[in-house]
């Protein structure tokens, strides 16, 4: 497998030796997580008392960072997906971002599930002890599922960057890189046998990936919507929440293609046109979010039914802030930026994805906690700070370990594998040969 | 040198992870709740009941495993017995027939139980003065009517005396917790009545436990009389023949299928990736044996 040399010293910056600036910046995200396994062991030891979940409220942050990633991760195969199965033409430089994105959000995401389990000893009776009628039961089989497929699909892609960097000579990499890349390659050799079968098998996977992120994160919906709290028992609720993952996902992979372009000077190949045409999509998708979004209130405001009326008198009082920024400003301000030409420029594209990734995470702040503070029973003489959520230092450190663990994993496949696909980038190379 | 640095930053970030309790040396002295409460139930036993409890974040936590001494008041302070407080918090002493309780002038016998505390754990201490009652439950029924009577005496200078204008409760047990079923103030004969309700639900043969009881009663403590006889509606409790339902052990057929097809659907097509990737794999060993059979 040969390659240019110039294509591969670009895309493979931290693959040959570690700068400086690299084993800071891994420093100071190491410390954030410190901060938060700290956190983390204080939580077992003294119990859940130490957060601020209570008898009503006992979804807290852990929750809302679950569904944040896991949308991360569904939104990341989707557009991976969507890309390689349509072919489009911008996507080269992008997909592996995507696939990457998949992956790491969802290994992180499970973990916040784990940190809200009071008894983590018992954590393997939903294996042992499983029933299929629970939702619980269809996550904990979805995410098993989509994990498996989401390594092969990955994997898949990397096996032909895998085998160029195995015959790349020049590459001054240990040993242990080296025979790495020989086992991982599978001995790929690119024949045009070998070529189908794995064209075959990524196209056979990139469909599968779509189907199964948007039937994953619709169980992951389900999960609130099969439950008869207010605001969350609403049938919209598996495409409200597929859409607005795809929101962040789009948003969270301009500000990764921002990032990376801007650390590993990749300007010649992600360019302006990405930006935009990202951009656009994220535009599409926030119309389309924002569409569920007044659907799922207006029915629920029009309806009038006692609880569903207090919660959003609720959110219209104590949370109005937040209610705003995450349902109007995230929305709009994004579509604003995007949709007129003139502020279509890099930054302001990974400015209004920032505000998009933002408003979505609180998004998720509140569908989860308003409602847990409007119980269908009020228990009586509760003091206030048993109904009332506010998260403590520990959520928010590991919140923020939750973060750091997903920016020091980028950094970590950065060292092994091109963060910019090789064979996808040569390949775009050969077309425009022949036109 | 550069790896150094990196090893040494490492250790220094996992320090302090590690060495919080390492070093921690601060010890909290807790201040116990104490109470001694005297139970006489339905068999005339007579139980000594202390708990030993403290408060944290604004919540009663148990005291397990701690040893509590229960005394007798009299002339002189006598010690009776000790026990250890259990999971609750709760050391109990049943005081026997052969226990010598001296009454005081006014009739009333004093207990107290005590905690002797330790380093991390406030000493504490409780009393209580009761008098000995004799409660009767006469249950009766003329016709469909059913009443349920209590009678309460108490022994001066050797005769029985009525008890008057205290409180007595009457409840029948539920799944969760006591229904009351009547609150009765005794009167000057120390006697009062109440009429059963009709409609209370039994087992399935009409069985109920009735119990009256004074509670936390200052002068008596607490003392109770039960009786189980058929003054219930006759309930069948027994589960439906279980079908396959969403609340049921097993789950509807039709959700099993679809999972079953799902899964095997996609479970099918990661195996034809794998089977790809081996088929890849075999191709390039015949690649590389063409190669150096060439050579």
């Amino acid at each position: 497998m040969e390659a240019d040399k110039k294509l591969i010293r670009d895309l493979t910056p931290e693959i040959e030796k570690t700068s400086i600036k690299w084993y800071i910046t891994f420093f100071i995200f190491f410390a954030f997580f410190a901060i938060g396994i700290y956190g983390l062991i204080l939580q077992i030891d003294k119990g859940h008392i130490v957060t601020g979940m209570r008898d009503n409220v006992v979804w807290g942050f852990y929750i809302v960072n679950f569904i944040f990633f896991m949308g991360l991760s569904y939104s990341g195969a989707l557009i991976s997906g969507v890309l390689h199965l349509f072919h489009t033409g911008w996507r080269k430089p992008v997909i592996r971002m995507a696939e990457l994105i998949t992956i790491i959000s969802l290994i992180i995401g499970p973990f916040f599930i784990f940190f809200c389990i009071g008894r983590l000893d018992r954590l393997y009776f939903l294996f042992i002890h499983p029933r299929i009628q629970s939702p619980i039961t269809w996550d904990v089989i979805a995410i098993c599922t989509d994990l498996f497929g989401c390594f092969i699909y990955l994997y898949l892609s990397f096996i032909e960057d895998f085998a160029i960097l195995r015959d790349y000579t020049e590459l001054n990499v240990p040993p242990w890189k080296k025979k790495l890349y020989k086992t991982l390659s599978l001995g790929f050799t690119g024949t045009e046998k070998q070529r189908k079968i794995l064209s075959n098998a990524r196209m056979i996977m990139a469909a599968m990936i779509i189907a199964i992120a948007i039937i994953v994160y619709s169980v992951l919906a389900w999960i609130f919507g099969v439950t008869l709290q207010p605001g969350w028992h609403s049938t919209i609720f598996g495409p409200y929440f597929v859409i607005a993952a795809v929101f962040s996902g789009t948003g969270l992979l301009i500000i990764l293609m921002w990032i990376f372009r801007k650390i590993y000077h990749l300007e010649e190949y992600i360019t302006k046109r990405h930006f935009v045409n990202v951009g656009v999509l994220l535009t599409i998708i926030a119309a389309f979010y924002g569409y569920f979004t007044f659907s799922d209130y207006l029915t629920k405001w029009y309806g009038s039914i006692k609880m569903d009326s207090i919660l959003i008198d609720k959110l219209f009082t104590d949370y109005y802030s937040l209610f705003i920024f995450a349902n109007y400003i995230g929305i709009l301000l994004p579509c604003i930026i995007i949709a007129f030409p003139k502020f279509r420029t890099i930054p302001s594209i990974t400015v209004a994805a920032v505000i998009a990734v933002t408003a979505l995470w609180v998004n998720r702040y509140i569908i989860v906690i308003p409602t847990l503070e409007t119980p269908f029973l009020p228990i009586q003489d509760t003091r206030p700070d048993w109904i009332n959520y506010s998260p403590t230092w520990i959520e928010w450190s590991l919140t923020l370990a939750g973060v750091s663990v997903f920016a020091m994993l980028f950094m970590l496949v950065s060292k092994i594998a091109p963060i910019i696909s090789i064979s996808e980038m040569q390949e775009k190379d050969k077309i425009e040969i022949l036109k | 040198m550069k790896k150094k640095i990196i090893y040494t930053i490492l250790l220094l970030i996992l320090l302090p992870v590690f060495s919080v309790y390492l070093f921690s040396q601060e010890i909290t002295v807790i201040s116990p709740y104490i109470q001694l409460q005297y139970f006489k139930n339905t068999d005339d036993q007579r139980i000594l009941q202390t708990t030993l409890t403290y408060s944290k974040n604004r919540m009663e936590l148990p005291l397990p495993g701690m040893e509590i001494s229960f005394f007798t008041v009299g002339d002189q302070k006598e010690l009776v017995a000790t026990a250890l407080t259990d999971n609750k918090g709760v050391a109990r002493f049943e005081l026997k027939s052969d226990t010598r309780l001296k009454a005081g002038k006014d009739g009333m016998w004093a207990f107290s139980s005590e905690f002797k505390g330790n380093d991390t754990i406030e000493a504490g201490a409780s009393e209580i003065t009761v008098k000995d009652v004799r409660l009767e439950m006469v249950l009766t029924q003329i016709d469909s009517i059913k009443t349920i009577t209590v009678n309460a005496f108490i022994k001066e200078n050797g005769t029985e005396k009525p008890v008057s204008g205290e409180v007595v409760k009457v409840y029948v047990p539920r799944m969760f917790s006591l229904l009351q079923v009547s609150e009765l103030t005794l009167d000057d004969a120390g006697t009062a009545s109440v009429e059963f309700p009709s409609d209370l639900p039994g087992d399935k043969d009409g069985n109920v436990t009735i119990i009256a009881k004074f509670e936390e009663n200052q002068i008596f403590g607490n003392v109770e009389k039960r009786e189980t006889l058929t003054w219930g509606l006759p309930t069948d409790y027994s589960v439906p023949v279980t079908h396959r339902a969403l609340w049921t052990k097993t789950a509807p057929k039709w959700m099993i299928y679809t999972l079953s097809v799902l899964l095997a659907g996609v479970w099918g097509h990661y195996l034809f990736a794998l089977i790809s990737l081996i088929r890849i794999r075999i191709d390039a060993k015949k690649q590389e044996a063409k190669d150096e059979y060439r050579i």
